[in-house]
């Protein structure tokens, strides 16, 4: 009997065929393994846009103009389409939707660590949209271009032109906040320093280190953790620059290539919202900082669950 | 001397920031008025609640004022008449039909 599912006829056939242009259409085309890979990825896809909202909901009021709170509740309404949307994929494949939001606890959502953090003001809210969101235009467009599941292919189409308009949001403002100088700018600065080094842990373990990945090998994506991350320097490093702001990397001509500047990955203070590049870290111990969960977990999974036991609690509808 | 050609080059260069069409094709330019220096745009949006106004107002501006000789950018946003998608261009229309948005 076939124990490792990966080696298994099956799944062997299933890669060779998506290898060759298939597209899974149906739960029909999956096999098992086929079928947790694409969960996995739907449900930290689907959280990360959900937990956005409270994140930006916070710093929504901290805006500075009628226009601009306009358009951070406008991307917030965008997260939580977004979120439904994954949702909703996962509830095609037998996935109970209503339960992903309301049934489990805060920590046992799939998002990534940055939005476990408070945005505490204006800068941290538009470098959220410069920075967060352009990683997940990076991620998401990936997806976009590479999936072999055909219906989130199809549903990411808007998904990513929405992205797009909070990009520009947070690049705007970025732009902005660095022109008007003094303490608008310092604030940018310090909204950069902690929020670069979080970005660039966002994208995961290094290829070195990941010997196997089904997302890959299904072709659930296209490109690895350190392309991805490549990708994301590359526009967000000649943006700061362009605008005066430092971040902890640069470009090498040689290698053709964004160096980080500090030991990665290393220990974050999230009390003081900042980074101990004088203590480095192996994956495992970012793992268990990552699985411990951030300052505002509990909180913001309050606000998107709300009370659960009350008469119109999560629970009873 | 600014001509009003010239300004209309440049607002076809502003995007909207969600789909890749210009302003001038979504319809949402009204008017271009130059006097000498000074350019004034009437203009409006999609919806009085629009996302985007702020990031389209300072676009609108940082392009106008490539012209050289522009000195001034004088915008007014008005209400009336309201937009509709009739507004839209075919070119435009064929852009946000590719991004499956009904028009």
């Amino acid at each position: 009997m076939a124990t490792d599912k990966k080696n298994g006829k099956a799944e062997q056939e299933l890669m060779e065929k998506i290898r060759n242009g298939f597209m899974v259409e149906s739960e029909e085309d999956m096999t098992p393994d086929y079928k947790k890979s694409l969960i996995t990825q739907l449900t930290v896809q689907a959280d990360t846009e959900l937990m956005s909202a409270p994140a930006y909901y916070l710093a929504s009021k901290d805006a500075p103009t009628i226009n601009s709170r306009i358009a951070v509740t406008a991307i917030i309404h965008d997260e939580l389409g977004h979120a439904n949307i994954a949702y909703r994929i996962m509830e095609d494949l037998g996935v109970d939707k209503h339960w992903l939001v309301y049934g489990r606890k805060p920590h046992e959502f799939k998002h990534p660590y940055g939005f476990d953090q408070p945005l505490e003001n204006w800068a941290e809210m538009v470098v959220a949209n410069g920075f967060f969101d352009r990683a997940g235009i990076c991620l998401l467009g990936d997806v976009l271009e590479n999936t072999s599941y055909g219906p989130l292919k199809r549903s990411l189409v808007k998904v990513d032109r929405e992205e797009i308009l909070h990009l520009r949001h947070g690049e705007s403002w970025m732009k902005r906040l660095s022109k008007a100088g003094g303490e608008a700018k310092e604030l940018l600065q310090r909204a950069v320093d902690w929020m670069f080094p979080m970005t660039i842990e966002w994208f995961g373990l290094p290829d070195e280190l990941k010997h196997h990945s089904g997302q890959l090998d299904y072709r659930l994506k296209g490109q690895t953790n350190d392309q991805l991350r490549q990708t994301w320097m590359d526009a967000t490093v000649p943006l700061c620059e362009k605008i005066g702001i430092k971040v902890p990397a640069h470009y090498d001509k040689e290698k053709g290539d964004y160096i980080l500047d500090y030991p990665f990955p290393c220990q974050y203070n999230p009390d003081e919202k900042r980074w101990l590049f004088d203590e480095p870290l192996t994956w495992d111990q970012v793992f268990k900082r990552w699985k411990a969960r951030g300052p505002m977990n509990k909180t913001y999974a309050e606000m998107v669950q709300g009370d659960l036991d009350s008469i119109f609690g999560g629970r009873l509808w | 001397m600014v001509t009003e050609n010239q300004v209309w080059q440049a607002l076809k260069a502003v995007n909207d920031p969600e789909y890749p069409l210009s302003i001038v094709d979504l319809g949402i330019i009204y008017k271009v008025e130059v006097l000498h220096a000074i350019v004034a745009i009437e203009m409006t949006f999609t919806a009085m609640g629009c996302p985007a106004i702020d990031m389209i107002l300072l676009d609108v501006d940082e392009e106008v004022r490539k012209i050289s000789g522009v000195k001034n950018v004088d915008i007014e946003i008005v209400w009336s008449p309201p937009w509709t998608r009739d507004r839209i261009t075919p070119a435009g229309r064929e852009i946000l039909q590719y991004y499956g948005v009904g028009v």
